[in-house]
């Protein structure tokens, strides 16, 4: 297969986008000039930020962002305080229309979040009005402080449905409900959207958080004049939250509905990741806070080649695909077993290995200390495989499955001695 | 001087640091600074505890941490150079030392000075060691200095692009508020005064004299022609001016292959010299100083005049230098064992014309030098002899460390020493504090 037999497009409730990359609701989305740049970078779509009916005057706190960092490495987290849009609709709108004009071919989503039915319906129609090709409803804005607004909707399931028919009504655009991870289950206010009449889900909105203290004055981060407070995080260090979240939905059958992802998203692996769980599209915002809209770009070339690697053709083939083999934990064969192996021919001989193993893993491995290398004890390896992780050369450590016959060695029991004076009986289940 | 890491240089490069179990780093300090410990503790954000780490062994930890040869020392076995390249532990170390001045933390409580009284003649790496390891552990130091400040080579002997005074300052502050008590300009001379120091009040002394005498190649020394040690302490003494105006726009000639040469030369083109020459009898790779070394040299535009034997000095009428005579070589045949020989090529006299001739090529100790301690043993190049130890000499209370005892070596090998000495005089001094009070019983 070649790359031009490559199709990166898809359909997704029966809109047609170039790629399966675009730009989520957010800063990154808020005016035309911005969203323009994007397009012209690759990016398929937007959901354009969240707009205001200008009922409520929407002021963003400031500063309204922190990142959460570990190490050296930056912004592996984001949290933000932002609302949502603070234009006009005037000004808003006329954006649509600019770039409906301008990027025929790029989808245009409008995000909506109403404080009341009428409102709903009153931003539904307007947008489509005015040029919107799909909707998406904001029922997940984690720091939405008006009761009846943003997250506080979707833990209230009833009004997912009501709004979502409310919007459903008086639009023939397709609508996205978009949803809050701030929940133990989704797959539960995602039926209650299809049952208002959703067309698709998008998930997830921010996680709330906390991303960090200011020790000097015990403010939490983002300081607002003295002042934290519990918000949406984001970026790469919620990636396995989104993933969670868009497989439970892709596997839930009453569900069944077009499934857009959002979370952590840099590169072409994890948009891939959230497409092989089930997503059509992916959304991003974080990804292009910390490198900007070029990012696309590799999105593009990475998936394209990727898919010539395995020989296929379309990315529609590629939704859902890792799902079959996503199941409950007491589904899997505990009968075969395996172990670490080492091959230290690229050892550097650090022994991060050795101190993880024995503080936290099996005890299995020994230090030769003349020749600064590891020495594994095949019969005590518990098969964690923390050392592989903690290994800064990749390939030295891999996984090897056992024969049924190799047989674990029970962790070390410090003093037989002792057993005489235990006070305990065997449980019995009564 | 280079301005040293910023907090996030220093902070990614130490997020490199692998954080080795068996720390191979903290095997390859002459001082035992624990570089695996402190990046460690950095790294856990514990950074107060790193700056500790360091100080609480090594009282000049952020001067070594700039002038340590670490490419041989701890940065030698670093297992990141199996990824990409080692961790610059030295560059951590300086950060670390010099971020805990600007965040105002004292490492070090001030110490009651209730013990002996303990003096300690010379106040370079190893004076200045000792006596801080002597005033943490409460004894009344004094430190004679004969120059009027102190630092020893790390005033004197290094230049300043490398080493500033402004850093040696705060170096020496941590020091006096140990309450080590300094006597500069007092310079310990007479026959046998460094032993009858004991018979002043003092129970112990250390003698840390350094190697203060330039070696020697010619019998003649024309006008222009200076030997390193005075040349490299012109900067810090009223010589400066006269020897910088010397120098501008001047050809100089620095002969020599080592460490000391390499400063010689870089001061010579601090100073403006229109050109340097390195002048050296053997190969590039013979040369003793480290690698980054001469590389520094020739990026800063040394002529490396390798492989040329000085033959004698050329002088001018008025009995000035005014070049040198060299004679080419080639190496000896190469052996299974032994360093290549230069051997002389016949008939390849040439003058190399300079204005100005440093030599670099060692120092020594003081012509009279063992008069200041007749009871104490000597070796025929006149270094004490004394175990190091311990750094124990021949005669009781009597200690002796740094160069004076090694030879030329490292600032590294003297910091030591200085901990070496101050461990054991507190034990001849705790001993000798018990035995008085048997007496008394």
């Amino acid at each position: 297969m070649n790359k031009k037999d490559i199709d990166l497009s898809i359909d997704f409730c029966g809109i047609k986008f170039k790629n399966p990359f675009l730009l989520s609701s957010s800063p990154v989305s808020n005016s035309a000039e911005m969203v323009a740049r994007s397009f012209e970078a690759g990016w398929s779509g937007v959901v354009f930020k969240t707009l205001n009916s200008d009922t409520t005057p929407i002021i963003h706190p400031s500063p309204r962002m922190n990142e959460y960092a570990y190490g050296s490495k930056r912004l592996v987290g984001l949290q933000n305080v932002e609302m949502i849009s603070d234009r006009t609709l005037k000004d808003n709108l006329t954006d649509f229309l600019y770039l409906k004009k301008k990027y025929p071919d790029n989808v245009l989503i409008s995000s909506i979040m109403g404080f009341s039915n009428d409102e709903w319906a009153y931003l539904a129609k307007v947008s489509e009005d005015n040029g919107a090709d799909m909707l998406e409803l904001n029922f997940s804005c984690p720091h939405m402080a008006v009761e009846g607004a943003g997250h506080h909707v979707g833990q209230a399931f009833d009004l997912i449905e009501k709004f979502t028919s409310t919007v459903k009504q008086c639009v023939s655009i397709p609508v996205i409900a978009k949803m809050t991870p701030n929940i133990t289950d989704m797959t539960e206010p995602a039926i209650y959207a299809k049952q208002g009449g959703a067309d698709a889900i998008s998930a997830i909105n921010t996680v709330s958080g906390i991303s960090q203290i200011d020790l000097d004055g015990f403010i939490p981060k983002p300081n607002i004049f003295g002042l934290g407070s519990v918000s949406g995080t984001s970026g790469p260090a919620i990636k396995p939250i989104g993933l969670r979240f868009i497989s439970d939905m892709g596997k839930c059958e009453e569900l069944s509905l077009p499934l857009s992802g959002i979370g952590g998203i840099e590169t072409w692996i994890d948009a891939l990741e959230y497409i092989l769980l089930g997503s059509s599209t992916i959304q991003v915002t974080t990804g292009i806070i910390h490198y900007g809209y070029g990012i696309v770009e590799d999105m593009i070339e990475g998936l394209t080649d990727f898919m010539v690697e395995k020989n296929i053709s379309r990315v529609q083939d590629l939704v859902g695909k890792a799902l079959p083999n996503l199941k409950t934990t007491d589904k899997f064969d505990l009968k075969r077993q395996g172990r670490a192996q080492y091959d230290l021919t690229k050892c550097v001989g650090c022994g991060q290995c050795y101190t993880v193993c024995r503080d936290a893993g099996g005890f299995a491995l020994d230090w030769d200390e003349q020749k600064r290398r590891p020495v594994l004890i095949e019969d005590k390896c518990l098969s964690c495989m923390i050392c592989s992780f903690v290994c800064p050369v990749p390939d030295i450590i891999s996984y090897k499955e056992m024969p049924e016959t190799w047989k674990r060695k029970d962790a070390c029991v410090m003093d037989r001695s002792l057993e005489t004076q235990i006070k305990y009986q065997p449980f019995k289940s009564s | 001087m280079d301005k040293g890491y910023d907090f996030n240089q220093a902070w990614t490069e130490a997020n490199r640091c692998l954080l080795c179990h068996d720390a191979p780093c903290s095997k390859g300090c002459p001082a035992g600074t624990n570089p695996g410990r402190f990046i460690k503790k950095f790294k856990m954000q514990n950074i107060k505890g790193a700056i500790r780490t360091i100080k609480e062994n090594n009282i000049l930890g952020g001067a070594c941490g700039i002038l340590c040869p670490t490419a041989r020392l701890c940065e030698k076995e670093c297992a990141s150079s199996n990824l990409d390249r080692p961790i610059e532990i030295g560059r951590i170390q300086e950060f670390l030392v010099r971020h805990g001045r600007e965040i105002g933390f004292k490492v070090f409580e001030k110490p009651d000075s209730t013990l002996e009284k303990v003096a300690v003649i010379g106040s370079g790496p190893a004076g200045l060691s000792c006596g801080a390891e002597l005033g943490k552990k409460g004894y009344n130091v004094t430190i004679f200095e004969k120059m009027d400040e102190p630092g020893g080579v790390l005033r004197y002997g290094v230049p300043s692009y490398r080493f500033s005074k402004e850093y040696l300052k705060t170096e020496l502050e941590d020091i006096i508020e140990l309450g080590v008590k300094f006597e500069c300009g007092h310079a310990i001379k007479e026959v046998g005064e460094a032993e009858n120091l004991l018979n002043k009040g003092f129970k112990a002394v250390f003698i840390a004299t350094g190697l203060w005498d330039a070696t020697r190649i010619f019998e003649e020394k024309p006008e222009g022609v200076y030997d390193s040690v005075a040349f490299l302490s012109s900067p810090r003494t009223d010589r400066k001016d006269i020897l910088k105006n010397q120098v501008k726009d001047k050809k100089v000639a620095v002969i020599g292959g080592g460490s000391v040469a390499m400063d010689c030369a870089g001061l010579a083109r601090s100073f403006g010299a229109s050109d340097v020459y390195l002048v050296y009898r053997r190969s590039f790779c013979q040369m003793p100083a480290d690698e980054d070394e001469k590389m520094e040299s020739l990026e800063n535009e040394i002529h490396f005049l390798i492989l040329n034997q000085p033959k004698a000095y050329v002088t001018n009428d008025k009995g000035a230098v005014s070049g040198i005579e060299l004679v080419r070589t080639q190496l000896s045949p190469a052996k299974s064992s032994g360093r290549r020989s230069p051997i002389e090529i016949k008939d390849s006299q040439w003058v190399l014309d300079v204005d100005l001739v440093v030599e670099a090529i060692g120092n020594k100790a003081f012509e009279n030098s063992d008069n200041l301690y007749p009871g104490v043993d000597i070796d025929d190049k006149k270094l004490i002899k004394a175990d190091l130890d311990n750094c124990r000499t021949s005669k009781q209370a009597i200690f002796a460390g740094g160069d004076i005892v090694r030879g030329p070596s490292l600032v590294v090998n003297a910091v030591q020493d200085g901990k070496t000495a101050a461990s054991a005089i507190d034990s001849y001094l705790v001993q000798r504090r018990a035995k008085l009070t048997n007496k008394e019983g």
